[in-house]
């Protein structure tokens, strides 16, 4: 391998890696505030990918259906939920959210698509179809048991998975597609051509990164939630709803996934079940960061994506093999570091 | 604990359930033909196992006087949930032949029930190695698609036409990719080409940089991507945009729509050998493949659509063809639902004689269960978008 | 038990069941198929009950064990016609091996973490089985042999129904037994939390690996019956989405219960089935609409009956005449001959000696330089307001938690740092200021469990009911301990059922079990009546009679001051006073210390609760 080779590998490392960031970020954040291991997570780089590509290719995709339905599924989850509170101006403006906002997105995806829109209306209107499925399924699936331990959650989560996987078959069918980048630029440093997506991945990635910093920085809603994931007794003191938090975490989640989704399918083909093993990536990312660490995820995520890349180079048939392997002496180093018998929660 | 209480209570458990189940078995009827078919509709298979699934819709459903029943099911793409099926429909609708499946690992373990229940197997999947070398596990055991091996020639064959003398080959991490990259290894060496590289990558990853950078750094004349559907694309475009100027092949496990969908101006010029089927319009009128590819195109695009007809569906009519061919000698042998029946099928599918299908001509006999020689394949190229015969 | 068949009877009747079930003329065929399914399925779900139900421990990666058993039948079978009944120990050793191997690694992790390192592995190894010669390529292996039985040749449905089906009912009996014994105590000890398992002597990394080499082998034993049914192995079927099968069963049947696995099984392979008819027939178009419906499922009943479906069941049949209700625990055995004591120090040894010790939290002192000590026939209250590091100073003792500094002495062994089984084995037993009991546990049970370190006998022998007589003799020491402490009447009950004030009284019991030459006993009078507290002391104090030391960590003020001989006063940390309770009580420093904190008025000394 020559200097230059490992210049490329490194140069797509660092992409891959970036959307491993996003999702490990998402994965951190959902994490802390609602302690759901959000195993979904790849599935909405997939929704994301295959809706804006459908938009693309002029037509409007079944992730708008998908909506609507999981918008109808949230809406009655809430009123069962809710039913000893119940008052008129309450169900209104639960069926605003639950029920309206898919249909006029509906409306809206039926009015822009047969005048070709553009990359960037096919993108903000993609997240804008994606992004509501995941408060949704946090309504519908994890709010009723919000106080369940770790684990239940986290099987909880596994279902939720198994369940869009099985409708991104229905909706999108077995196929993949590619969409057109925000850029078909090509740029030359020396030995090594940089693709101007490539750029547009990264750069987002970051930006985004340092927006969600100042979101948690600077926002009285960032702040909350922060102390929703330090303590959640002391965040609803302060009179932050738990839930509510949970419901924005999840909303973040969702936009970071699709938005990931819609960087990504301009440099590869995606599919209906794409997502589960890029959002793992993320995850061990994650998971490097004690799902707990911003800063480490994020680093942690471009080393994956580096080591993916050369795994790939030297030993392709075992690049998920090393990749996965490589997250056990992390975690044993973890684990190690506690002393003794503790007990878990 | 009452552990034998509990097992005993499962017994009961069970038989409840069997008993919920009992009322789908339906009446067996001398007269007519039933077949069951188990395809890959979902799963890594299911673009070819789709396809196939839409054309048993487009069969005869009346055949030699005999009423023809199709029984569809899906398996995933998994042997285990083929042979469940497999073991469903013979039990419950007492089939007489069964098509199926996609992929080849199901396929195999078909074979393995087939001989077993003495029910004869067509299968839709392409390795060789399923019928060959013929061993008595295989001997319900038959195949409708073309043998990998005589893809492969055809490619090394092309290949040495365009002067190719090293290769390099990247192909799916699965069974697919694998028996590809066998039959790879042996048509090169058989005509005198190296293998320079050998890559493998997953049908949903979304990077193939790293293995496309070492293929490059072998510097072969020639590329062959060893993968099926779309995902067949992603190669082929890396390599493009890493520059590669070299000829690009693909097995004809690429040969769908969708490939030209999302491979766009990136997969002209590609070589690939194909089913006659799949360029039936641009074959001489003397060719007696073209008028029975041509029917079956119409057929299925009556239904389904003008430009949806594939390869991998003409695989299922394939498979109905011979099993059609050979009742004469089965009715000979007894009546339909029997097993005298189901034996005389076999036999009759192994004495196949020079009988037209989609994909080719086929002669079977006791040792070869498949029967195509190479009239069996074409290759074309992608012009303008399109299949383009080569001469 | 008279009333009931007997043991043989009942084995007899399921051994005739699943020799004649497939035989059954109005049976269709094919749900005798299914029906191998689901129990081979169902073995895999088994061990998940040990592994997940009982030890906590969520696994995505059961369906690799499945594939280490398969493969390694396949591969000797066909590469060296080894007969497939020889194989069987290979597959199970394969799965053991593989399991010891990737528990050694992860088990240490605790929860989520455990948990998504299982989806990681088991990703890796269904890449290796793909890739690698041995395993066949991703194609697999064709052509295994099918089991024979002297003529016959097990290659139809009906009679495999009866293999899969006896290895059902001896992988239930086995594991059900193994839950049973000493061993599988140990494992369901786990849901207590392991501080408190640790505490009675369990030492919790090996029950944890227990469950996971026994839930593996299990698998491996499904492995091995899956490829010489399908008589083919290829990767598909080890795969992740197989293992979320697995633990979808185990979770709608109740993962805590070995029926519950068998219902989860056939309810997964049953709506499997129908769904395949149904669905695609409903909604007119295909899909893998059972993926849509399984993870609504598993949804579902996670959120309305986390304990899975079995319960209600079991409601239900239990209704039944004759019905399904457990049987009766046994009686105190007569016969059980009494387990061998421990022979107490002479009175007035020392016993435990406490000398500098030191525990620090980042810059916060918990604990500084300690120092008391504890005679035989002692006892000693450690008292102080909320806050004075008594707990802490009780988790240091029993190796819970490591002093930064400091020298523990008992019985002329350095405990200090020690595990704490390490620690229980010297004599050392305690209680809990939070009660931790095994909530799936009887009373009986959760009293036996503190036997633990009493009793030898291993897994393998509580499998196979080799342990009866230990177990008698564990069980007699329960009970012995429950009549001692007056909750005999209890014993049966499950635990959750008793009032809290009892509850302590049983941890009480549990720790006597131990037999213990020092008692650490966190609050046992929080929340006893009156009355309760004087039975509570009279207890105590004749527990000193017999020998026993005792140290004890309480609020109440009374109670303590009448019962102790000497007490240790605790602030911030520090020790501000020792002496008899006489001298404590007018010890200056201990007025301030609790009357300088009107906080912590509940913490003052006080009459009864």
């Amino acid at each position: 391998m020559d200097f230059s080779i490992a210049l490329i590998l490194v140069q797509d490392g660092i992409v891959n890696g970036a959307i491993y960031a996003l999702l490990a970020l998402s994965l951190v954040l959902v994490f802390t505030v609602t302690r759901v291991v959000f195993i979904p997570q790849g599935e909405f780089v997939a929704y994301g990918a295959l809706t804006y590509a459908g938009l693309q290719a002029g037509q409007v995709p079944g992730s708008v259906g998908l909506l609507c339905v999981l918008g109808a599924a949230a809406f009655l989850a809430s009123l069962w939920a809710e039913r000893h509170q119940l008052g008129a101006g309450r169900v209104a403006r639960l069926a605003a959210g639950t029920l309206l906002l898919p249909a006029a997105i509906a409306g809206l995806a039926w009015l822009v698509v047969p005048h070709h829109p553009g990359v960037v209306v096919s993108a903000l209107l993609a997240l804008l179809i994606v992004t509501p499925v995941a408060p949704y399924l946090y309504r519908v699936a994890f709010r009723p048991i919000a106080h369940a331990s770790v684990l239940v959650l986290l099987i909880v989560a596994v279902g939720v998975h198994l369940a869009l996987t099985g409708l991104g078959l229905v909706f999108f069918g077995p196929e993949g597609s590619r969409a057109d980048g925000f850029t078909d630029a090509i740029f030359d440093f020396g030995t090594v051509s940089v693709a101007g997506q490539s750029l547009w991945v990264v750069g987002l990635a970051a930006a985004l990164m340092a927006g969600l910093s100042l979101f948690f920085g600077r926002t009285l809603t960032g702040k909350a939630l922060r102390a929703t994931a330090v303590n959640r007794v002391g965040a609803r003191l302060v009179g932050i709803g738990i839930e509510r938090s949970g419901e924005i975490a999840f909303i973040l989640a969702g936009a970071v996934g699709a938005l990931s989704g819609v960087l990504i399918v301009s440099l590869t083909t995606i599919y209906y079940d794409t997502g589960f093993l890029i959002g793992l990536k993320g995850f061990t990312a994650a998971i490097v960061g004690g799902l707990a660490s911003y800063p480490v995820a994020a680093l942690a995520a471009i080393g994956v994506g580096v080591l993916e890349s050369f795994a790939s180079f030297w030993a392709s048939a075992f690049k998920e093999v090393i990749v996965f392997t490589a997250i056990i002496p992390v975690l044993l180093w973890f684990s190690l570091r506690h002393h003794g018998v503790e007990d878990e929660e | 604990m009452a552990t034998p209480r509990s097992s005993l209570l499962l017994t009961a458990l069970t038989l409840g359930g069997i008993v919920f189940g009992a009322f789908t078995t339906s009446a067996a009827a001398a007269d007519t033909l039933r077949i069951g078919v188990s395809v890959a509709a979902t799963g890594p298979a299911a673009s070819l196992g789709i396809p196939q699934r839409n054309t048993i819709a487009v069969l005869p459903k009346k055949i030699d006087g005999l009423d023809v029943e199709y029984f569809v099911l899906d398996d995933a793409t998994d042997a285990t949930k083929a042979v469940a099926n497999m073991r469903k429909l013979i039990d419950e609708n007492n089939i007489d032949a069964m098509i199926g499946s996609s992929a080849v690992p199901a396929s195999a373990a078909m074979g393995t029930v087939g001989l077993e229940k003495g029910v004869p197997v067509v299968a839709m999947a392409a390795a060789a190695a399923l019928i060959q070398p013929m061993t008595p596990e295989k001997k319900w055991l038959f195949k409708a698609p073309q043998n990998d091996s005589l893809m492969a020639d055809a490619i090394a064959d092309d290949m040495v036409k365009r002067h190719v003398k090293t290769l390099g080959f990247i192909g799916f991490n699965d069974g697919y990719g694998d028996s590809w990259l066998a039959e790879t290894e042996r048509a090169a060496a058989a005509h005198g080409i190296k293998v320079v590289a050998k890559e493998r990558y997953a049908r949903t990853d979304t990077s193939v940089t790293g293995q496309t950078l070492k293929i490059m750094a072998a510097h072969p004349d020639a590329v062959l991507v060893g993968a099926a559907g779309t995902p067949a694309v992603l190669p082929q475009k890396t390599l493009h945009e890493r520059g590669y100027k070299g000829l690009y092949y693909q097995t004809h496990g690429a040969a769908i729509p969708d490939f030209l969908r999302v491979g766009g101006k990136d997969v002209e010029g590609t070589f690939l050998p194909v089913g006659p089927v799949l360029v039936a319009a641009q074959l001489p009128d003397s060719n007696p493949v073209k008028a029975v590819a041509l029917d079956y195109i119409h057929r299925y695009e009556a239904v389904y659509g003008p430009g949806t007809a594939t390869a991998f569906g003409a695989h299922a009519a394939d498979a109905f063809s011979m099993i059609a061919a050979a009742l004469p000698a089965a009715l000979k042998a007894g009546k339909p639902g029997t097993p005298a029946f189901r034996a005389g099928l076999r036999d009759g599918l192994e004495n196949l004689h020079e009988l037209v299908l989609c994909h080719g001509i086929a002669n079977t006999t006791a040792q070869d269960h498949n029967g195509l020689d190479a009239r069996g394949r074409v290759m074309v190229t992608i012009q303008d978008g399109t299949w383009k015969l080569l001469p | 038990m008279s009333r009931r068949l007997s043991r043989p009877l009942w084995a007899l009747a399921t051994v005739a069941a699943c020799l004649l079930v497939p035989w059954l003329p109005f049976l269709p065929p094919y749900w005798i198929t299914l029906g191998n399914y689901v129990g081979i399925a169902a073995i895999v779900a088994i061990g998940l009950v040990v592994l997940t139900g009982e030890a906590g421990i969520t696994s995505f990666g059961q369906a690799s064990f499945v594939g280490f058993g398969a493969y390694a039948t396949a591969i000797l079978t066909t590469r060296w016609d080894i007969s497939p009944w020889l194989t069987l120990p290979a597959s199970l050793a394969a799965a053991a091996v593989a399991a010891l191997a990737l528990g050694a690694v992860t088990l240490r992790l605790s929860g989520h973490y455990l948990a998504v390192c299982t989806i990681a592995w088991s990703t890796s190894l269904f890449y290796v089985f793909g890739n690698l010669e041995i395993f066949g390529h991703n194609d697999g292996i064709t052509a295994i042999p099918p089991l024979v039985l002297g003529p016959w040749r097990l290659v139809d449905t009906q009679s495999y129904f009866s293999v899969v089906w006896l290895g059902v009912a001896l992988a239930a009996w086995l594991t059900s037994n193994l839950l049973a014994s000493r061993s599988g105590r140990a494992i369901r000890a786990l849901h207590g939390g392991a501080v408190a398992a640790a505490s009675f002597g369990v030492d919790t990394m090996h029950a944890r690996m227990l469950a996971f080499v026994h839930a593996a082998v299990l698998a491996g034993f499904a492995g091995w019956l899956y490829a010489h049914f399908q008589r083919a192995v290829n990767p598909t079927p080890f795969g992740i989405n197989a293992s979320i099968e697995y633990l979808l069963m185990a979770v709608v049947g109740g993962a805590a219960h070995i029926p519950g696995a068998l219902l989860g099984a056939l309810l997964v392979g049953v709506v499997n089935d129908e769904l395949q008819d149904l669905l695609p027939r409903l909604l007119g178009a295909p899909g893998n609409f059972e993926t849509i419906v399984f993870g609504a499922l598993l949804i579902g009943v996670l959120q309305v009956s986390p304990d899975g479906l079995w319960p209600h069941v079991r409601r239900l049949l239990s209704h039944l005449p004759g019905g399904l209700a457990r049987p009766a625990q046994a009686e105190p055995s007569a016969t059980a001959e009494p387990l061998p004591r421990r022979e107490m120090p002479p009175a007035d040894s020392p016993v435990l000696t406490v000398r500098g010790l030191w525990r620090r939290f980042g810059g916060l002192v918990a604990v500084g330089d300690l120092g008391f000590s504890v005679r035989a026939a002692e006892i000693v209250g450690l008292i102080g307001p909320n806050g004075a590091g008594k707990t802490t100073t009780f988790n240091l003792l029993t190796g819970v938690d490591r002093p930064t500094s400091g020298e523990v002495e008992f019985l002329g062994h350095p405990i200090a740092g020690r595990p704490a089984p390490a620690v229980a084995r010297l004599g050392v037993a305690r209680t809990f200021q939070h009660v931790r009991l095994v909530r799936t546990m009887s009373v009986l049970e959760n009293v036996a469990l503190g036997a633990h370190l009493r009793g030898h006998a291993g897994p393998l022998a509580g499998m196979l009911r080799l342990d009866r007589t230990e177990e008698a003799r564990l069980f007699a020491e329960a009970w012995r301990q429950l009549e001692r402490v007056g909750l005999a009447g209890q014993a049966l009950r499950p635990a959750t059922a008793l009032p809290l004030g009892q509850q302590r009284i049983m941890e009480i019991a549990r720790a006597l079990a131990l037999d213990p030459v020092l008692l650490l006993l966190d609050e046992p009078a929080a929340g006893l009546r009156a009355g309760e507290k004087a039975t509570l002391a009279a207890l105590l104090r004749r527990l000193r009679e017999e020998g026993v030391s005792i140290l004890l960590v309480e609020h109440d003020m009374e109670f303590v001051m009448g019962l102790t001989d000497t007490l240790v006063v605790m602030d911030f940390g520090v020790k501000i006073a020792e002496g008899t309770p006489a001298a404590v009580r007018h010890n200056q420093a201990v007025i301030e210390a609790y009357l300088g904190a009107p906080d912590d008025e509940a913490d003052a000394p006080a009459g009864a609760a």
